[in-house]
Parts: C-alpha cells; sequence; structure tokens
C-alpha cells in the first residue's frame, strides 16, 4: 500500500486537468494576476524560441506561444512550481501538431517567410541553400518521435539539461543520451 | 547533412520578440474570449516528488488505520493500536464507489466525504544521509535488511516522517453530501456519532529506498525502486465518545459497500488491535506468515511482479516491498536487524 501511494505520486506527469487547478485553486476572473504577469514575462521569450525551431516561422511561433499561455491560465496556477517545465514541454508539443497539421498552402508560406530569419546572410545561394535546409529540418522533425523532436527543439533553443529532464519528465543524468538518439534518430531521417 | 548544418539549421536565428507586445495581445485575448485564469496556490512545503510520495505514505501510515480504502471505518475506538495485521480484500465495484465518493485517491478529499479532516501536526517528510540520522531524527532505531537479492544495490535514500496527528470530526452533511453526489441515499448518521472526533496520531516513521526515483519517470532509465523498507511507530486512534461497533456498523451500512468487503471487515476479530490492510481482491493474493517470530501478512500480485510483507512487532510496523518473490520477500523481512 505504501508502494502504491508512493508509485501513484512519483509518476504524476505534469498536471493537466482543465477547469481547476491542482492545489484546487480557485479561478479568477478579470484580471491577470502579477504572478503570471512575472510568468509570461520570464519564460515568453523561451516558448517562442522553441516553438520557432519546430516550425521556423516566428509569427506561427508566437501564436503558438500565445496558445500555450493560455491553455495555461485556464488549467493551472501561475505560481506552480512546475510552470515553466509544462509551458517548455507544451510549447513543443503545440509546435509539433501544428507543423503536422500544415497544408501546403502553410509550408508555402513558411517558405516565403524563411528570407527574415536568413537576412544575415548575404549570398543568395546561401540563402537558398538554407531554405532547403530548414524546410528539410522542419520535414525530418515532424517525422521523428514525439519526445525527440520535442528535445530537439528544447535543446537548440538553448534549454539546459536540468530544464529538459523537468519539461520531458526524464532524468536529467539520461539527457544526454536521449539528445544522442535523437541526433541519431535525427541525421538517419536525413539520409 | 553534417553536425555542422544541424546545428545552425535547429540552432537558428533568435526570434527577435517584444514581450510587452506579446502580454498586452494576451491580455486582449483574456478579456475578448472571457478566459479565467487560476488563482495562484498556496506554496507548497514538500519541494520534490520523492517527498510527496514520503507525505503520502505518511498518510496512509497513519489513516490506514482509521478509514480502509474504501473509506469505510475498519476499527475505531477509544484507543486503537494494531498489534496485528489482516488482509481485507476490495473488490474493484469497492474501489469504483471510492472513486465516486472522493473525488479520487486524495487522502483529505475521500475522509472529506465523510466529514472534516484536519492535520493537527502535518506529516513533514524530509530526507536524510544516512540510517544513523533516520534513527535520531525518528527516535528509535532504525532497522534494515543485512541480505538483500542480488537485483538490489546500492545505498537506500532515507526519508523521515515526523510523528503527525489529525482530528477527524464526523458530520451528518457531509456524509450526506457524499451520497448525493452519487445519487444515492446515505442513512442518517446516528446522533452520538454526528459531531464526534477521532483522533488520530501516527510515526514518526522512516522509508528506506533502494533504487529511489529521483523524481522523473522517464526512459533514461527506470524508477521503479528496487526495494522499499517501512518502519514506524503504531498509529493510534482515540475517539470522544463513539465505539467501534457503532462506528464500523454505520459506515458499513454505507451505499456501495460491497457485501464482501462488509463481511471482511464484521470477521475481524478484534478491531481495536488489528490493522486490516486493503489488498484488491481481482488483482491480488494474501495469506498470513510468520515473520521475525510474529504473524505478518504477505500481499503479491497476481502476475508475480510486486510483492510485500507486513508486520507489527513491539509497537512497530515494518513494510518490506519489491519486485521479489514470497520466499525472497520474506528473506529481506527476517533479515532486518
Amino acid at each position: 500500500m505504501l508502494y502504491w501511494r508512493m508509485e501513484t505520486s512519483s509518476s504524476m506527469t505534469l498536471p493537466a486537468r482543465a477547469g481547476a487547478g491542482p492545489d484546487g485553486a480557485g479561478h479568477l476572473s478579470g484580471t491577470i494576476s502579477p504572478a503570471f504577469e512575472e510568468l509570461f514575462r520570464t519564460e515568453y521569450v523561451r516558448v517562442v524560441a522553441i516553438a520557432h525551431r519546430v516550425l521556423g516561422d516566428q509569427a506561427e511561433a508566437e501564436d503558438v506561444a500565445q496558445d500555450v499561455f493560455v491553455s495555461f491560465y485556464r488549467s493551472h496556477p501561475a505560481n506552480a512550481p512546475y510552470g515553466p517545465a509544462w509551458l517548455h514541454a507544451a510549447a513543443a508539443h503545440a509546435a509539433l501538431n501544428a507543423l503536422r497539421g500544415r497544408d501546403r498552402r502553410s509550408r508555402r508560406e513558411a517558405a516565403q517567410a524563411l528570407p527574415v530569419d536568413a537576412a544575415a546572410v548575404d549570398d543568395p545561394s546561401e540563402v537558398v541553400a538554407a531554405s532547403e535546409t530548414r524546410d528539410e529540418v522542419r520535414a525530418v522533425l515532424g517525422r521523428l518521435p514525439e519526445r525527440s523532436a520535442a528535445l530537439l527543439a528544447m535543446r537548440y533553443s538553448g534549454l539546459s539539461y536540468a530544464e529538459i529532464a523537468a519539461a520531458l519528465d526524464v532524468r536529467a543524468s539520461s539527457v544526454g543520451t536521449l539528445l544522442r538518439r535523437a541526433e541519431d534518430a535525427f541525421r538517419r531521417e536525413l539520409r | 547533412m553534417n553536425d555542422t548544418d544541424i546545428v545552425r539549421a535547429l540552432g537558428a536565428t533568435e526570434p527577435q520578440v517584444n514581450t510587452e507586445d506579446a502580454l498586452t495581445r494576451f491580455r486582449a485575448r483574456v478579456e475578448s474570449e472571457g478566459i479565467a485564469g487560476v488563482a495562484p496556490a498556496a506554496r507548497r512545503r514538500v519541494t520534490s516528488r520523492w517527498l510527496q510520495g514520503l507525505a503520502a505514505a505518511a498518510g496512509v501510515v497513519i489513516v490506514a488505520s482509521a478509514l480502509t480504502l474504501s473509506g469505510v471505518a475498519d476499527s475505531v475506538l477509544k484507543i486503537f493500536e494494531p498489534k496485528s495485521v489482516v488482509a481485507v480484500p476490495i473488490t474493484q465495484s469497492d474501489l469504483n464507489y471510492l472513486g465516486q465518493a472522493c473525488s479520487g485517491l486524495n487522502l483529505q478529499d475521500c475522509m472529506g466525504a465523510y466529514g472534516t479532516f484536519v492535520w493537527t501536526t502535518p506529516p513533514q517528510p524530509k530526507e536524510v544521509q544516512s540510517r544513523s540520522q533516520a534513527s535520531a531524527e525518528a527516535g528509535f532505531a532504525v532497522q534494515a535488511p543485512t541480505a538483500v537479492p542480488s537485483s538490489v544495490t546500492g545505498d537506500p535514500r532515507y526519508g523521515v516522517i515526523n510523528r503527525s496527528s489529525a482530528t477527524f470530526t464526523f458530520s451528518a452533511d457531509s456524509t450526506r453530501q457524499a451520497a448525493s453526489r452519487q445519487n444515492r441515499t446515505a442513512p442518517p448518521l446516528p446522533a452520538n456519532i454526528d459531531g464526534s472526533k477521532l483522533f488520530i496520531t501516527g510515526g514518526p516513521a522512516v522509508v528506506q529506498i533502494w533504487g529511489a526515483p529521483t523524481g522523473h519517470s522517464g526512459q533514461g532509465g527506470p524508477d521503479i525502486p528496487t526495494l522499499i523498507v517501512g518502519q514506524a511507530k503504531a498509529p493510534t486512534i482515540s475517539s470522544d465518545g463513539v465505539t467501534v461497533d457503532q462506528l464500523r456498523g454505520y459506515l458499513l451500512s454505507q451505499p456501495g459497500v460491497s457485501p464482501q468487503l462488509a463481511a471482511a471487515i464484521r470477521a475481524i476479530g478484534d478491531p481495536s488491535s488489528t490493522l486490516p490492510v486493503p489488498v484488491p481482491a481481482e488483482l491480488a493474493i494474501s495469506h498470513p506468515v510468520t515473520v521475525q517470530g510474529v504473524q505478518g501478512l504477505f500481499v503479491g500480485d497476481n502476475t508475480g511482479i510486486a510483492s510485500a510483507v507486513i508486520w507489527q512487532k513491539d509497537g512497530m510496523m515494518f513494510e518490506v516491498i519489491g519486485s521479489f518473490t514470497e520466499s525472497q520477500a520474506l528473506s529481506i523481512a527476517n533479515s532486518m536487524r
């Protein structure tokens, strides 16, 4: 019985119940709490960065980020200790969902947005090469297992191993191994 | 594509975002769509999931003697102090009833279905670095197995839970509301039970875990402990008037309590000194065993994946849990010194 209780607790993943926050917190209507604003200011850039790694389009990444913060706002207290980890994971998964749901038109739009990201590259041939590479990268991310793709998106957007571990609910000591596996899978998919 | 290309592709140019503009956009959306947020939660003292697990364990240690898993009182009384343990089979329908009655298995919510549960001294688990430190914190000599199977490796982690106490006040209103949430009608709470109190104490307790979870359960390795050893001062319960028989009779008459469960609880010879251990009837087996020279209880799941030995000796409750055969579990239990 002790074991059962401990497993129940230790296997808990990021709380995701809608409508009522963990700890039975009530709902607020109207103004956004200072705690939420602080969380938003602290994490918004990184949430966008994660989504941007997956989507390659800033406007789309910011839309995903807004949706992610709305989801969190609806269901979780702003000062929840798991807040940043939840947001990072949600950003990766929401962006991957968006990536997989893209139709041909959105892919064309994403391609058109590339020169903005590649503005620092002077040589047009490099711009084209960079564009093709990023298209390929996104296609591969869309084919990888969800967690591998999320891990790559988080790592290459600058999250630390500890932050990735918290977001993916794995041991920090395992992140390096998981990352290498994800990179290997990424390379295989490119061949 | 080589590694440099991957880095270049994945490590694309940082997006230039304006956080304040984004926050303004967020505020406007929340307002226009009428989105309600969740109020900030009170900060928890427990800082890791592992310690949260210990808190849950403390709750079980303390309350297992007051209510069985079905939320039914097993044994209450003037003074309750378990001197033996007995298995009480819980059926799936009992568990279903519990889930409905308790809004989940949260201890406080569950007991809230029958009244008001208040920690007077809440369990505050903490991790310590050694057995001697655990003994010093708990105030008793912590025992440890002197022989373990080869599957158990490394050093254990030690958790200590302070002596805790709680008061539970029966409430006819709460009971009615809990029944009505399930579209059932509860039998009226006898006047002498309504408002009566139980005073529950438990612990200190020490939990030793080999292969202790780090709080993450991922691909990087198994987070399932290989061995858990629990030791606690036996819980005690006192009441301000209601007797064991009165309480047991009333709670067994609650809707949703299966006849099998009721019979098993009624069969407990001396409820004031017997700790009932809920055992899922369809999933586990259990039978009495002799351990450390006293009668204990072996509980194993039908697949043989998990097993436990539970016993009481010299005022202490002990548990050995892991993925062992019965003989392995008993060997570990008997090697405790």
